[in-house]
């Protein structure tokens, strides 16, 4: 399984980032080709993520049919079903339908995710292991090992090791995460509900940006452009900037009717 | 998720005056009788000039606050005039007094020829290779790129080279006055070894070194990058000949009158002619050769990643594999149950392969077969 998963998906996209590297100016090659290859990746992927995010669009526009229905059938809970699943197929809205497009980008992310932390190689572990997943081609021998400085920064280096540097990366990461999130989420009536949300639109900011600080500067660096494309991705599909102003906090619902 | 793992380090073995020095993979320092291992008594021995040394430096980052953390090696200890000194991941240089490690006092012991270098809580970049002693001088690489030269007596600083390209992560070469070092961006510098200063001839690769190079008459041998092993003559621009293998070849060539033995990563182990470059042999150990073999006689022991440890007829490349003392019959499982990398040492006929499940395994080499093993994990 671990063979067909190296030969499949991750030993094609590492030894692409280290081509695309290669072929790229040497002090800023790694920096470049992790954007660069994020940014493909995230292309390549858009279909799925329009998919995902019409999917969820339709199933917020249908929130308050939904909560009129759990007032009215709380207590019958398979009558509730039963409703629910008649205004889904009314609507022609699958709730799976938000969950599948994100499952099958989540082997491309890991992926990704490993070929940017295996080609970062710091330690001669990690160039040993490295070396077991590169092809023999030229352009990506000649490439190694990689000058893993950007900008100033060491790609290879914890974020809590880099100084101000680091600092800054990992407080744009959780920057860039809040914002996404904030724009997709809507806020609740219930303040019970609407102190959870706000609770959950904290904490997975501050442990990306927590993450940024423990892991290598180059896994930070792929974490803040996935997380500009899907603030760009959500601009445009969404339609501005969501819940994120307060003055938009109504116009999903409102468009929605 | 998988990626990187933390550095855990692969030290290996040497011996001297029939005492084993070696790093641990959870960071320790330590002085093996093998006679003592042989007879299965408590470790330290009383008697026996044992013992384990534990180095720790205070942790750095701007969240984690002080703590200490263990040294992480990847160089062989070398030993010259009765001391110890080995280079460490964390960025320092130690020179260890064996007498009074056995005594276990405070470290270091100026007045007994222990030192730090640097001095202070101060580190250097990572040291990967193995620090070279000649000369009275304790010469060795950091990443920082530069080849730094110190007092053996004292550990004071005598130069540290302007920084060449790329991380060394290699171990320099000491011929008389001349140091030598490859390096990741390819080239091999001759350094002047009183200062430091660069001497004229450079040769350049196209693609970086990875091995640490090998002299043996007036010519280097290396392993690059491209997967192939190079042959220079000192002072001459263009390589006497390159093999191709499968993979890179990490570990330091061996080199014995005409013939190179090289390990390589695709997992075999090639004889090649050292006037001409042709392949003489090849021997495929089934998984990645990390560390050099060791030359016993007219054997080479050979390890690999796999954990298996094979015996290899030098002239012919015919080798047998040692079984696994837990399961002699079983021709399957691996020699060690864990992956080795570290450097071999062979002494009186007897391998000592240190693995990274962190025991210390005695193989005898005409029985062809592993007499003992050790735990390292020492409280």
């Amino acid at each position: 399984m671990v063979n067909l998963w190296n030969l499949i998906i991750l030993d094609p996209m590492l030894n692409g980032l280290v081509a695309l590297a290669s072929s790229l100016p040497e002090e800023i090659g790694v920096g470049l080709a992790i954007i660069i290859l994020t940014v493909i990746v995230r292309l390549a992927l858009l279909p799925l993520t329009l998919r995902q995010l019409s999917s969820t669009k339709s199933l917020q526009s249908m929130q308050p049919k939904i909560k009129e229905l759990q007032k009215k059938y709380g207590r019958n809970k398979q009558k509730l079903q039963q409703e629910m699943a008649k205004i889904y197929k009314e609507a022609g809205v699958n709730p799976a339908g938000c969950v599948w497009p994100m499952l099958v980008q989540f082997p491309i992310w890991i992926a990704l995710y490993q070929s940017v932390i295996r080609t970062l190689a710091t330690a001669p572990e990690n160039l040993l292991d490295l070396a077991q997943h590169l092809y023999s081609w030229e352009i990506v021998n000649s490439a190694i090992p990689l000058n893993s400085y950007f900008l100033g920064l060491d790609l290879g280096q914890q974020g809590s090791a880099s100084g101000i540097g680091g600092l800054v990366l990992a407080i744009l990461v959780g920057g860039t995460m809040w914002v996404q999130q904030k724009m997709t989420t809507a806020p609740s009536t219930d303040p019970k509900q609407r102190s959870q949300s706000s609770m959950m639109l904290l904490m997975m900011p501050l442990m990306f940006g927590m993450f940024a600080l423990m892991f290598p500067c180059g896994l930070a660096l792929y974490w803040l452009i996935s997380n500009a494309i899907g603030v760009v991705t959500q601009y445009f599909i969404g339609g501005g900037w969501g819940y994120l102003l307060p003055a938009s906090t109504t116009q999903p619902y409102d468009k929605a009717r | 998720m998988g990626g990187q793992s933390k550095p855990q380090g692969f030290s290996g073995v040497v011996s001297s005056d029939g005492i084993l020095y070696l790093g641990s993979t959870d960071g320790k320092i330590m002085a093996i009788d093998p006679s003592a291992r042989d007879q299965d008594l408590s470790f330290p021995s009383s008697s026996s000039g044992e013992w384990p040394f534990t180095f720790t430096l205070p942790s750095r980052g701007t969240l984690c606050g002080s703590s200490s953390v263990p040294v992480v090696m990847y160089g062989k200890p070398v030993t010259s005039n009765g001391m110890v000194c080995v280079g460490i991941y964390n960025g320092k240089v130690l020179m260890l007094n064996p007498l009074i490690r056995s005594q276990n006092l405070p470290f270091p012991q100026a007045k007994d020829g222990e030192w730090t270098y640097p001095r202070t809580d101060d580190t250097i970049e990572p040291i990967v290779g193995s620090p070279v002693i000649a000369n009275d001088t304790v010469y060795v690489c950091s990443s920082d790129s530069r080849i730094y030269a110190l007092d053996m007596a004292y550990g004071d600083e005598k130069w540290r080279s302007a920084p060449l390209d790329g991380k060394l992560w290699t171990t320099p070469l000491v011929d008389g006055a001349t140091v030598y070092v490859a390096t990741f961006d390819g080239h091999i510098y001759a350094l002047s070894a009183s200062d430091g200063s660069l001497l004229p001839w450079v040769f350049e690769a196209e693609v970086g070194f990875v091995s640490a190079p090998v002299l043996y008459g007036s010519t280097i041998f290396a392993g690059s990058f491209d997967r192939n092993l190079y042959a220079v003559k000192v002072g001459h621009d263009k390589p006497l000949w390159e093999f191709a293998g499968g993979n890179w070849f990490w570990a330091a060539p061996v080199v014995d009158g005409d013939i190179v033995y090289a390990g390589c990563l695709d997992g075999k182990l090639y004889a090649i002619n050292g006037r001409s470059g042709g392949e003489l042999w090849e021997f495929d150990a089934g998984s990645s050769i990390v560390s050099s073999p060791a030359m016993a006689g007219d054997l080479l022991v050979v390890t690999c990643e796999s954990g298996d440890v094979y015996l290899v007829n030098a002239q012919t490349g015919d080798g047998r594999r040692i079984n696994n003392p837990d399961d002699p019959q079983n021709t399957e499982r691996p020699s060690i149950d864990a992956s080795i990398k570290g450097h071999i040492c062979v002494q009186d006929g007897i391998a000592y392969i240190c693995a990274q499940n962190n025991y210390l395994y005695a193989v005898d080499i005409a029985r062809g077969k592993i007499s003992w093993k050790f735990s390292l994990e020492i409280e």
